[in-house]
């Protein structure tokens, strides 16, 4: 009972799979517990053992099939069949020139796919090591081609074999051996042909989809595909998730208010030093409110979308958010967005025709419109969150208005979607609206956005 | 506690209305012959937490649940002083503290003497016993779930694996408590993330799929004891059709039965693509995927 358990899982190990000590001997004491003929209940003791996660678990069935079906399936059944066809091996054997890959071939006939699955294992291997520049994937390919050529060669040594002494045996056994060596090679075939792909392709995927993300980060807004601007989109609502749990549990436990040693003890001294009053850590911290100005000329758009976006799913994080967009005037959209899901407000507000996205932006005019009618919702715990790129086309900036709207708020944090380098250069007033602003960030990809949320956030 | 075989296992999770493959059930027993956690892995809603709970009910014994998230530490889920109750105490009892003070010669002997009680201030009296704790202490045998282990932290689960290889944990003040009895522990995973080697290592594993025709079918009739049995094949197929489209949420176990259910309320014999585009939202939680089902309707039902 023990011998094939082990073997089999040194098969499983030369595919690939880590499997400690510990488990083998769980698993061999848990065989003796279930009914080891009845099949379903032998594989679920090797499969809740071996294979501990999903990712493994089909490949894990398919080497389970192979190792216990297909190899050595009905050797016992017809001993003088094993026999001849270990004398087939053994001649193989004889032959052979030392070559890794023949060698690998001829163990899987005798029923010891060991080195064969590890042979497989280091094609696919070799396949997921990246290489620069082009992608080629003609490495494994010229590897699988020669095992392919491996399998045929033995394919007719023992046709030549079986040919070359006639007298060994007799025609049925020759025909019993022919197909019976036919469905290992095939077998092997399989293994080739079909193993490695689910296989890898999940591992290849998971790794270059991490990689594709970290790249993602940093790519500019603007120059994201379609694809890529789902990509972005999953990124942050990960991200969102992420933050609303911090969020909730801080409130969450504040809220609770957990025992003030020190309070309660300095408190206890006007009682002659019994705590009579117990005090708790302090209520919630209070919600912020946000108010975000967008410009939305087409420079600036590719950012302020996903800005918007993450804003407001973490709307329920601030006390409120009101958003504005502009070009050369300003329009309020904190309805659009408190009625509509996120992306499809954002869809909407870019569809919304009364606005005209083809002027010239004007900085000072949205100032002055916002000095004008909205003046009066900047309070003391209001953050302002400008996404522009400042540039005025020469007209007035009104830089001494943002100065009067920072007055009235806690923050003004200015994000900037171009590089650093063009700060300032031509109609950028970038420099004009410093000094009012108590925060200037890059903002121009992800990873900049993401570490922006993070700390507005936390 | 526990099952004499894998028969037995799946009778007896029938008997309080779960319905298992053979597979689970040789996991089950496995788990409970040998003690070991069971690591309960599967997308949402094919009944993992209910997995538990239906061991629990089997074995007539508390379910002890414990729901796991990001920032879950020891004082939630092990134990927790009570300060106020110490400090209440130690005021109430002050005269006793005095009597037993008087008479020491210097300071040192009077520290000595207190420190020689400290024992009462740290004793079980003051400790509030979290889910673990609760799990280890009991005295009856007990069914410990640890929900959605994935959502913790890897602190946490670092934490858990010395709890789960040795059913024993230290208290600094007081000394390691030993599981009275070993409870039956169950963890469940979303594959939020993997979990680490060590923590698979000790458990035994297994992956809840979307049930088999036939398992499905059972399950719905024995959730729903007055359902036809034409209603039912109709709804556990056209589920199975709907599982086959591309979706954000695949509909699961608990759906399939909601959704039985509310056509039974509405009186519904016969499934048509009117009815399910009626009835659609309890299969379709996202507005993509009502979407995408809105479409095919035709041709799912059929």
């Amino acid at each position: 009972m023990i011998n094939p358990i082990l073997k089999f899982v040194a098969c499983c190990r030369a595919a690939g799979y880590r499997i400690s000590t510990a488990e083998v001997i769980d698993c061999v004491e848990q065989l003796e517990l279930v009914d080891v003929l009845d099949e379903t209940e032998f594989r679920a003791a090797l499969r809740a053992n071996f294979a501990k996660s999903r990712r493994d678990q089909e490949h894990f069935d398919r080497l389970y099939h192979l190792f216990f079906h297909e190899l050595r399936g009905d050797l016992s059944e017809q001993e003088g069949l094993a026999q001849k066809a270990d004398q087939v091996i053994n001649s193989l054997r004889d032959q052979a020139n030392g070559d890794r890959s023949h060698n690998a071939i001829i163990e899987f006939l005798s029923g010891d796919p060991l080195m064969f699955l590890e042979m497989m294992r280091q094609i696919q291997t070799q396949g997921d090591t990246p290489s620069l520049g082009m992608k080629f994937n003609l490495g494994p390919l010229a590897n699988r081609l020669r095992v392919m050529v491996g399998l045929n060669k033995v394919r007719e040594e023992i046709g030549r074999y079986l040919q070359d002494n006639p007298f060994a045996f007799n025609s049925a056994m020759r025909q019993e051996l022919t197909r019976y060596f036919h469905e290992y090679l095939q077998s092997a075939f399989a293994l080739l042909l079909k193993e490695p792909r689910p296989y890898t392709d999940e591992q290849r995927g998971y790794k270059t989809h991490e990689k594709h993300l970290m790249e993602l980060g940093e790519r500019p807004f603007a120059s994201l595909s379609a694809r890529e601007i789902e990509d972005v989109r999953d990124v942050l609502d990960n991200l969102v998730r992420k933050l609303k749990d911090i969020i909730s549990r801080r409130y969450a436990q504040n809220r609770e208010g957990v025992l003030d040693v020190k309070k309660t003890l300095r408190r206890s001294a006007r009682y002659n030093g019994v705590p009579v009053e117990i005090l708790f850590r302090k209520r919630p911290p209070k919600k912020g409110k946000i108010v975000t100005l967008c410009d939305i000329s087409s420079s600036v758009w590719s950012a302020a979308r996903f800005m918007l976006n993450v804003l407001y799913s973490l709307h329920e994080c601030f006390e409120k958010v009101n958003s504005f967009v502009f070009v050369s005037g300003l329009k309020e959209v904190s309805e659009v967005f408190d009625n509509n899901e996120p992306n499809h407000a954002i869809e909407m507000i870019l569809k919304d025709l009364e606005f005209n996205y083809y002027v010239p932006t004007d900085y000072g005019e949205t100032f002055r419109q916002f000095k004008h009618d909205h003046m009066d919702i900047l309070t003391k715990r209001t953050t302002i969150i400008i996404m522009g790129d400042a540039r005025t086309n020469y007209l007035h900036p009104e830089d001494r208005i943002l100065g009067e709207m920072r007055e009235r708020c806690r923050r003004v944090i200015w994000l900037n979607p171009e590089p650093l380098s063009s700060w300032n250069s031509g109609d950028s007033e970038m420099y004009a609206y410093k000094q009012h602003c108590h925060e200037l960030r890059q903002c121009r990809n992800l990873n900049q956005l993401i570490e922006f949320i993070e700390e507005l956030m936390l | 506690m526990t099952f004499k075989n894998v028969t037995d296992v799946q009778e007896k999770l029938q008997v309080v209305g779960y319905i298992t493959s053979r597979e689970i059930a040789t996991v089950v027993f496995l788990a409970s012959a040998t003690n070991k956690p069971i690591l309960v892995e599967g997308p949402a809603g094919v009944g993992k937490t209910e997995l538990a709970k239906a061991i629990a009910r089997a074995f007539d014994c508390e379910l002890i649940r414990l729901q796991c998230y990001e920032g879950l530490d020891e004082a939630k889920a092990l134990y927790e002083w009570e300060y106020a109750k110490q400090l209440l105490y130690t005021q109430m009892v002050k005269d006793k503290i005095s009597d037993v003070i008087t008479g020491a010669k210097t300071l040192t002997e009077a520290v000595d003497r207190i420190a020689d009680q400290e024992d009462a201030f740290f004793s079980e009296r003051f400790i509030q016993p979290r889910p673990l704790l609760k799990a280890i202490s009991s005295k009856d045998p007990v069914v410990l779930l640890i929900d959605e282990v994935d959502k913790s932290d890897p602190e946490f689960e670092a934490f858990l694996l010395e709890l789960l290889s040795d059913y024993q944990v230290s208290i600094p003040e007081i000394g390691t408590i030993k599981a009275v009895n070993i409870p039956f522990v169950v963890l469940t995973s979303n594959n939020y993330r993997d979990m680490s080697d060590a923590l698979k290592r000790r458990c035994i594993h297994i992956y809840i799929e979307y049930p088999q025709r036939e398992l499905e079918m059972r399950i719905v009739t024995i959730k729903i004891p007055g359902i036809s049995v034409r209603l039912t094949e109709q709804v556990v197929d056209t589920v199975r059709n709907i599982r086959n489209i591309d979706m954000k949420k695949k509909p699961c176990i608990s759906e399939t039965i909601d959704w039985a259910r509310s056509l039974l309320a509405l009186n519904v014999e016969e499934i048509t693509p009117d009815v399910l585009l009626e009835t659609l939202n309890m299969l379709c939680k996202y507005r993509s995927d009502a979407q995408a089902v809105k479409v095919k309707a035709q041709e799912l039902v059929n």
